[in-house]
């Protein structure tokens, strides 16, 4: 491989890496199960949007709520593990206990989650807004409990998991400001590369950790309200804490995933990613700017000081300037005049930075807050996220998950993508562009039906959008379940494979 | 026409614009990379090259765009007394409009969910909550939204808004509230 960065970790001998193939394993099967099932999730949610299907309010606010807290957990769960394969096989070694560790507290959260909302009824929504948990009245106090419970062993998992990669990292390469690339500032080259991935990791887990125990002071705050229903925090800073915590979690998930893009991508291209001055400046800026974007969510809190409120758009807009500049255009060098085959790896990775992109320009028109003024809160929010998540993220675990089961296949891109593929990057788009027409025509999200807004052309578009998107809905699990299924069988080949022969490819 | 176009149809066609030369670069780029004439290095220029006018180009167009839309902003409308004062609070599943400021705590404020109101008159709405968050927005009768703000408890947002034309605006809320979210309306009736 051309990859020129230092060869720094001893690698692993064939029991370790065994090890942490089945950990990894363990992770994609995780995946391929959950993911379909949230997914019909969402699908109940646009049938009983389009009036197709007919749920009681709680029973659809519950579901709602199981989705975004399911969905934005398990994405970051299998970020989290990826990473903790990837940097542990070949850059700083991580334990393979450590993983199990968190695996079996997301295990354990997630069936929380579950019975919380699905037996209990709670329905605050994914974001837990204070102080509605305490006060939806259609759900008992248990269910309020075992949320806070289930997400307090989320965020302390989560929290070891970055916690330990980082650690790895550093005693690999060395400490914070090592590691967030400053020794490229000087006018030299240095003489020790860094690895692409080890910046991006501590760019997106250093914020990961303030979030997480951002998380745990609100949820043990929550557990405090839930024994003594006297007490009472103030909302907005309760709103800044929980926002900092959602937008963050799901912030980072994506650079983690652009994480090992970094370090895949030139397999295929055959030509180096390194990092430059540019690169870990851009970087570097990123780690601010995911601090501070979280501030886009209050504009309509009018209290908030101004000054943040300018502070958010300004933020947000400059977080365009090292994502497209540096990151895709790495893309582009890598790919221009490359003579790629486009093997269904490549191109999961190269249109997953496409649909990173799109989400992005959205993302940047709603953090403007002229117009925020009328998109929040509706059908445009979760039109641009469930771009970026859908057609960023989960394409680029796809192109992940196929690359660590072809791992033969170097250059020639992998398997061809298939119908199934298709099939789901098609159906996505459709299922997307209906949340953004339902925004663009002021559908608020939310909704469980959108009968009862007295405005009779909302409604008729709102419930027909939804119908449409039913039928995208399909194709997208029509696609994520045949490719999934084949992925499982590829799991299951190569966790028996003989680990060395593998070790030097992967 | 113009006139006519809504902040939701710009943000739109902003939107549509730049995913079509995305989806142009995206078409282009792979073409591109399944042919390799050159080498890499030469490759590698001529995309830093374009990335430099990419560069300078976007700083231009992000701080215009700061400059322009953050003349727009619905904290300040309008600098002049409103003519009229609206108190609003948000309650689940329901709105109590008053005309007027009002002193009471707002679990004991009461007010209508139907509320008459002045056209082209500066209006400001003092909103605010008794118990959980809402978010108080104005539609009009053909389902644009029009302006909102958080109904926060314990706090008063102030949102100014000047009706146009006469007619019915329907009330919603924006922020989800517990099961019967959906049903927490009123209406405006501008005269
Ligand atoms: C095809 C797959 C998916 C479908 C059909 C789907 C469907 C939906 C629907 C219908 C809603 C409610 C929209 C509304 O407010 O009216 C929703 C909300 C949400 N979805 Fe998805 N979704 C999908 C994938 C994802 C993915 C990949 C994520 C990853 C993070 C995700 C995270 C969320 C979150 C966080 C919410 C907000 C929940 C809340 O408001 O509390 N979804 N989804
Ligand atoms: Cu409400």
């Amino acid at each position: 491989m051309s990859n020129k960065t230092r060869e720094p970790m001893k690698p692993l001998d064939a029991e370790e890496f065994r090890k942490q193939r089945r950990l990894m394993v363990t992770w994609g099967v995780t995946l391929l199960v959950l993911f379909p099932l949230l997914i019909g999730l969402g699908l109940f949610m646009r049938l009983n949007q389009g009036e197709l299907v007919h749920l009681q309010p709680n029973t659809f606010y519950a579901i709602m709520t199981l989705h975004g807290l399911g969905m934005a957990g398990l994405l970051f769960s299998f970020a989290l593990g990826g990473l903790h394969f990837l940097v542990g096989t070949r850059f700083a070694r991580t334990s393979v206990k450590v993983g199990y560790f968190v695996f079996i507290g997301v295990v354990v959260g997630v069936i929380g989650l579950v019975v919380a909302t699905l037996i209990g009824g709670f329905a605050a929504g994914w974001y837990l807004l204070y102080p509605l948990p305490f006060k939806g009245t259609s759900w008992p106090e248990w269910s309020s409990g075992l949320t806070f419970i289930s997400l307090l062993i989320l965020g302390v998992v989560w929290l070891v998991g970055c916690v330990h990669i980082v650690r790895a990292l550093s005693l690999e390469y060395g400490g914070f400001f090592q590691l967030m690339g400053w020794r490229y500032l000087g006018n030299k080259e240095p003489e020790e590369e860094l690895p692409p991935i080890a910046l991006i990791s501590v760019v997106s887990l250093v914020p990961g950790i303030l979030a997480f125990l951002a998380g745990a002071v609100f949820l043990i705050m929550f557990l405090f309200q839930l024994f003594e229903p006297s007490l009472e925090f103030n909302p907005l800073m309760m709103k800044n804490i929980l926002f900092f915590f959602g937008h963050t979690l799901v912030n980072i998930t994506i650079y983690c995933a652009v994480g090992w893009v970094y370090t895949l991508f030139p397999e295929f291209t055959g030509r180096a990613w390194k990092l430059t001055k540019v690169t870990v400046i851009a970087w570097n800026a990123t780690f601010l700017f995911i601090l501070f974007a979280y501030f886009h969510h209050l504009y309509m809190d009018f209290a908030q000081p101004i000054s943040i409120q300018y502070a958010g758009q300004l933020a947000s807009y400059m977080s365009a300037v090292p994502a497209t500049a540096v990151t895709i255009f790495g893309v582009i060098a890598q790919l221009y005049h490359s003579k790629i085959k486009w093997g269904v790896i490549p191109l999961s990775f190269f249109l997953g930075a496409v649909g990173w992109a799109i989400g992005g320009i959205a993302a940047v028109v709603d953090s403007t807050i002229a117009v925020n003024k009328v998109l929040h809160n509706t059908l445009w929010v979760p039109a641009h996220f469930h771009t970026y998540m859908l057609m960023g993220v989960v394409l680029f675990i796809l192109g992940f998950l196929y690359y660590l089961t072809a791992p033969q296949s170097g250059k020639e891109g992998g398997p061809k993508a298939g119908w199934a593929f298709w099939t789901f990057v098609t159906g996505s788009y459709g299922f997307l562009l209906m949340f953004y027409l339902g925004g663009m025509n002021s559908i608020p999200r939310r909704f469980a039906e959108y009968s009862t807004m007295g405005i009779s052309s909302s409604h008729e578009i709102g419930a027909l959008l939804a119908r449409l998107a039913v039928f995208f809905v399909v194709l997208v699990l029509l696609g994520i379940i045949t490719m999934g299924i084949s992925i499982f069988i590829r799991l299951m080949r190569w966790v028996v494979t003989d680990a060395t022969s593998t070790e030097s490819s992967a | 026409m113009i006139a006519a176009m809504t902040t939701q149809v710009y943000a739109a066609l902003v939107t549509i614009v730049v995913v079509y030369f995305i989806l142009l670069g995206a078409i282009f780029l792979m073409r591109a990379a399944m042919v390799g004439t050159e080498d890499k290095y030469a490759a590698k220029g001529k995309v830093y090259k374009v990335r430099g006018f990419y560069f300078w180009g976007l700083c231009v167009v992000l701080t215009v765009g700061l400059f322009w839309t953050l003349r727009f902003l619905p904290y300040e409308e309008f600098q002049q007394k409103p003519g009229e004062i609206v108190t609003v609070v948000g309650m689940q599943w329901a709105w109590k409009m008053g005309i007027g400021s009002t002193d009471v705590k707002p679990k004991d404020f009461t007010g209508a969910n139907q509320i008459t109101l002045p056209v082209d008159t500066p209006i400001t709405f003092q909103v605010t909550s008794e118990d959980v968050n809402h978010n108080f927005s104005i539609y009009n009768d053909r389902g644009v939204l029009l302006a909102q703000t958080q109904a926060m408890p314990g706090y008063r947002n102030d949102l100014q808004y000047r009706f146009r034309e006469k007619g019915d605006y329907p009330i919603l809320c924006l922020e989800y509230c517990g099961a019967p979210h959906t049903i927490m309306t009123g209406k405006i009736h501008v005269e």
